[in-house]
Order: C-alpha cells, then sequence, then structure tokens
C-alpha cells in the first residue's frame, strides 16, 4: 500500500515510527507491505515512488525541521494540493493541525483524494466536526474508505469498537471525558487544592498544555469530539455550532472542595445524546468508570443490547495516536483484500 | 423455626407498553418472595402517560431489598415504598457571585420547580466574590431527573452562574 502523509508534526512523525517499529510484523500477519511515498510539512515534501526511510525522515525533520531536506527526494515549496497531484499513492493519511474555523487545508486534502479514488485515514478533527456530511458523503460517492479512529481519544478506541464490536446494537447516548489536557488539569486541582491559573502553568511547563490552551480549556477541543462522535456513532447530521460549550477555566479549588464533601468529582464532560450535545464541567462520582485520572481520556456507550460499555484510554501522545491510524491502515487493507 | 416474612406495599412506573409488567413481576419469585396482589388498571395513567401499577410482595427482608434492587435496575421506576414516596437525590454545585445574586430568590426559584425540595446548601466564599461556590442538593421524584437539571441549569444560567450538574 502506497500511503502519502500530509503533515509531518507530533501525530504524523508518530505515523512514521511507528511505520519503522512494525513494518515487519504487519507483512508478516497481514501481508500488508507499507510504503511510504511522501511525507510533506509546511517546508514542502520528500517525494519517492520507491518509498521513504521513515528513520532518515525523521531525522532529517530532527536536524533541520524540514521534510524538504530529505536527501536527493526532498522538493521544497510545495503545498498540499501540489503533492496530491504529483504522487501516485493508495492512502493519504491527513494530520496537518486541526483547524475549527474552518477545517483547511485539510479538507480541501481529503476531499481530493476522495474524487481521485484515494483511501483517507485521519486524525483531523476540524474538517470532521465542521463538515462530516460532506466528507462522509464524497467518501461513499467514489466508493473509498474513510477513518477517523484517532480524531476521537487517541488510541481509546471508540469508532471502529462501536461500529464492528458493537455492532448491532443501537448508541443510545455517549458521555465522555474527551479531552486529556483538561482531565489533568482538573485532576491535579483534586488532589492538590491548587488553583486553575497555577496548574495550567504546571500544564504548560511539562507540555501537557499549550502555549495557547483555548482549545483544550474552553472545551472547544471536546465539543468537535461530540460532533463527530454524533455524527458517525448515532447518525445524527450536527455541526459544530450545535454543541453548547462550556470549558473549565472557571473551575475553582472550593467548588472541587464542595464536590469532594458529596462524593464527587469535577470533570469537563462530552454529552451525545437525543436531547443534547454538550461539553461542560459536570459531577462525577469517586470510583465510578468516569473518576479517571492524569491525560486518560474516557468514554461510556450507552446502547440497547449491551446496556453500559465503558472504554478507556490514552487521549493524546505521538505514538498513541499514531496506533490508531495504523489500525485503521491495517483495517482498510484487510476490507480491499 | 423460620425467619420472619415481611410485607410491603409498592407502587411501580410502568411504560404502557407489551410486557413490562411480566418485567416487573419476573423477578419477584425468581428471588424467592411471594407476590400477594398486584393490581394493575391500564386505563388510570400519570400525566408522563405512565402506568401505576400496586403491588404486595412478602419474603424474607434480605430478599425483598435484593428485589427492589433488582427492579430498579431494571429501569422500573419503584414510586412508592409502604405509602411513603421514593426521592432521589441531585446534587449541583454553582459557581458564581452566588451572595450578590440572592442566594433566597435562587432557593425559591429552584423550591419552585415541580417536585422538587432543597435539602441541602453548602456555600464557600471565595477572596474573589465572582468565584464563590455553592453545593445544592435536591430531592426530587424519582424519574424527573433529567428534566430538573435541565431546570436548574436554566436557572443558575440566568442568574450567572457556573452550573455543574451531575452527569
Amino acid at each position: 500500500m502506497r500511503i502519502c502523509i500530509i503533515g509531518f508534526g507530533s501525530v504524523g512523525q508518530g505515523v512514521a515510527r511507528v511505520f519503522t517499529m512494525k513494518k515487519e510484523i504487519i507483512k508478516k500477519d497481514y501481508g500488508l507491505d507499507i510504503n511510504l511515498v511522501a511525507a510533506a510539512d509546511s517546508s514542502g515534501a520528500a517525494i519517492c515512488p520507491d518509498g521513504l526511510n521513515p528513520d532518515l525522515l525523521l531525522e532529517t525533520k530532527k536536524v533541520t525541521g524540514k521534510v524538504s531536506k530529505y536527501p536527493e527526494y526532498g522538493v521544497a515549496g510545495l503545498s498540499g494540493m501540489d503533492i496530491l497531484d504529483q504522487v501516485d499513492y493508495d492512502c493519504l493519511i491527513e494530520v496537518t493541525p486541526t483547524n475549527i474555523e474552518d477545517g483547511e487545508p485539510a479538507r480541501l486534502h481529503m476531499l481530493k483524494a476522495m474524487n481521485e479514488g484515494k483511501d483517507v485515514v485521519t486524525s483531523n478533527k476540524g474538517p470532521l466536526a465542521l463538515t462530516f456530511s460532506e466528507l462522509a458523503d464524497a467518501a461513499r460517492e467514489n466508493n473509498v474508505q474513510f477513518k477517523y479512529e484517532a480524531s476521537v481519544g487517541g488510541a481509546m478506541p471508540i469508532i471502529n469498537f462501536a461500529h464492528e464490536t458493537l455492532s448491532g446494537c443501537e448508541i443510545k447516548s455517549i458521555y465522555g471525558i474527551l479531552n486529556g489536557t483538561t482531565n489533568y488539569i482538573l485532576s491535579r486541582m483534586a488532589k492538590e487544592g491548587s488553583s486553575y491559573d497555577q496548574t495550567l502553568n504546571e500544564a504548560q511547563e511539562m507540555g501537557i498544555a499549550e502555549t495557547d490552551p483555548t482549545q483544550d480549556v474552553e472545551g472547544e477541543d471536546a465539543a468537535c469530539k461530540v460532533v463527530i462522535l454524533a455524527n458517525s456513532l448515532m447518525n445524527m447530521n450536527v455541526t459544530y455550532d450545535d454543541v453548547e460549550v462550556k470549558g473549565i477555566s472557571q473551575i475553582t479549588p472550593e467548588s472541587i472542595t464542595l464536590a469532594k464533601k458529596e462524593g464527587y468529582l469535577i470533570k469537563l464532560i462530552g454529552e451525545v445524546s437525543p436531547d443534547s450535545l454538550e461539553v461542560s464541567p459536570r459531577l462525577v462520582k469517586e470510583g465510578s468508570p468516569f473518576a479517571v485520572e492524569g491525560t486518560l481520556n474516557v468514554a461510556t456507550l450507552k446502547t440497547d443490547l449491551a446496556d453500559d460499555v465503558t472504554v478507556v484510554g490514552r487521549g493524546a501522545g505521538s505514538i498513541e495516536t499514531a496506533s490508531a491510524i495504523l489500525s485503521d491502515i491495517i483495517s482498510i487493507w484487510k476490507m480491499k483484500k | 423455626m423460620g425467619k420472619i416474612k415481611m410485607r410491603l406495599n409498592l407502587v411501580l412506573e410502568l411504560l404502557d407498553v407489551p410486557g413490562q409488567l411480566l418485567d416487573a413481576l419476573n423477578p419477584i419469585g425468581r428471588l424467592g418472595a411471594n407476590i400477594v396482589t398486584v393490581i394493575h388498571q391500564r386505563d388510570v395513567k400519570t400525566e408522563r402517560g405512565t402506568v401505576p401499577v400496586q403491588i404486595t410482595i412478602e419474603g424474607d427482608k434480605e430478599i425483598l431489598d435484593r428485589v427492589l434492587k433488582v427492579i430498579e435496575d431494571s429501569g422500573i421506576q419503584i414510586i412508592q415504598v409502604d405509602g411513603i414516596l421514593r426521592k432521589e437525590k441531585i446534587t449541583t454545585i454553582l459557581i458564581g457571585n452566588i451572595v450578590d445574586q440572592d442566594v433566597k430568590d435562587t432557593l425559591d426559584l429552584l423550591n419552585h420547580i415541580e417536585g422538587v425540595m432543597v435539602a441541602d446548601m453548602d456555600l464557600k466564599m471565595s477572596d474573589h466574590p465572582e468565584q464563590s461556590a455553592s453545593r445544592i442538593v435536591i430531592e426530587a421524584e424519582q424519574g424527573k431527573r433529567r428534566q430538573i437539571m435541565a431546570e436548574i441549569k436554566e436557572i443558575g444560567t440566568s442568574k450567572g452562574f457556573l452550573v455543574i450538574n451531575e452527569v
């Protein structure tokens, strides 16, 4: 399978690393030969029809910050769209930075790939949250595979899990902690009694929160995931603006203390139910499945046949997110075989 | 000598669909309790369109406790036990300028929601008045949880509070 990665930040690099780690096993177990024919970042691309060396690619990115410096096959100044025009590939891995204003350029990359008959795997929440039905329709019309397990909960299995393992069940509602950064901050505040600002600073120093933490702490990232789950698992036709969003920046140590006295914790919860699409701080019982700490994500799917099913996993991280992308690639391969 | 048998009078609230009554009665016998009476009038409905059913059951206390739990776990509401309305607790935390926004008025508004009584309130002041927090525990009729939570949220939001409801 010829693969083209667009976006070579944390997730893109994780995918390259996982390709190196798993190349032999994937070949042996599934008969799948992964051939990385192109990788692109904002500097340009590295393109080689015979396959790039993922280790050399990672090294080049590490040393120069640009994949276009890849020896012999690096090309500076190409845009994502240029690359898709020039490269022969089977599957696009779209992992450019999430843009929740208009979903670009990821939306255009994915549409182009689908319209040209290519399968698409992505972790990119922006276009999924804004134009899910457009993308799903394009995939259907072009009869290509469109997989996005990594877009919700990183390594926590949820989308393919619901589609495959829980197939036959109707999913009535989903409640979950869908953002690791806010869960880290709230868990630390509960443990240390520290203020929100102080804890956010600590999270930033540790690289858990970004310099501009707005998307995480104001609930925007979790809201994107609520939209993706609503569309993909509950057949709703909704978009980002349909979600009522409240973040955690108003949470005080006093409120956490009050909650604890009654045996509750405060968590940022995403709710997907027929009468509510919401991200907001909620009270969860200590000792309940939602009482997970650190950057973990968790989701409970309420179903008609299987009752409640809860999944937990790492919601972020380069390799962890790449694991979900790899599993999407393998499942596309199995389907095409 | 056998154990002392207890009797319990229950009022259950069933959906008006086939099989609901059977689902409610099945675990009683299975767990070893006796059904003494069942009064089921399909034409008497609550305002929510559910059918109240009166059941008297008899058995050991542990068995009866287990029966109540199994019935509730199966999603059937028990609204009365021996003539006493069963209540459920709903906890909410409000963050904001609780005092400035007239605490008494907030409580009055909450108490005015149908079937709701504020059972407990705890206030924690902050150095910044707008960051004060209050925990309110409400007792409500069984089965109205979501609706009541939505009303609490509306009242809190109208006063500019951040409302933290249960999940």
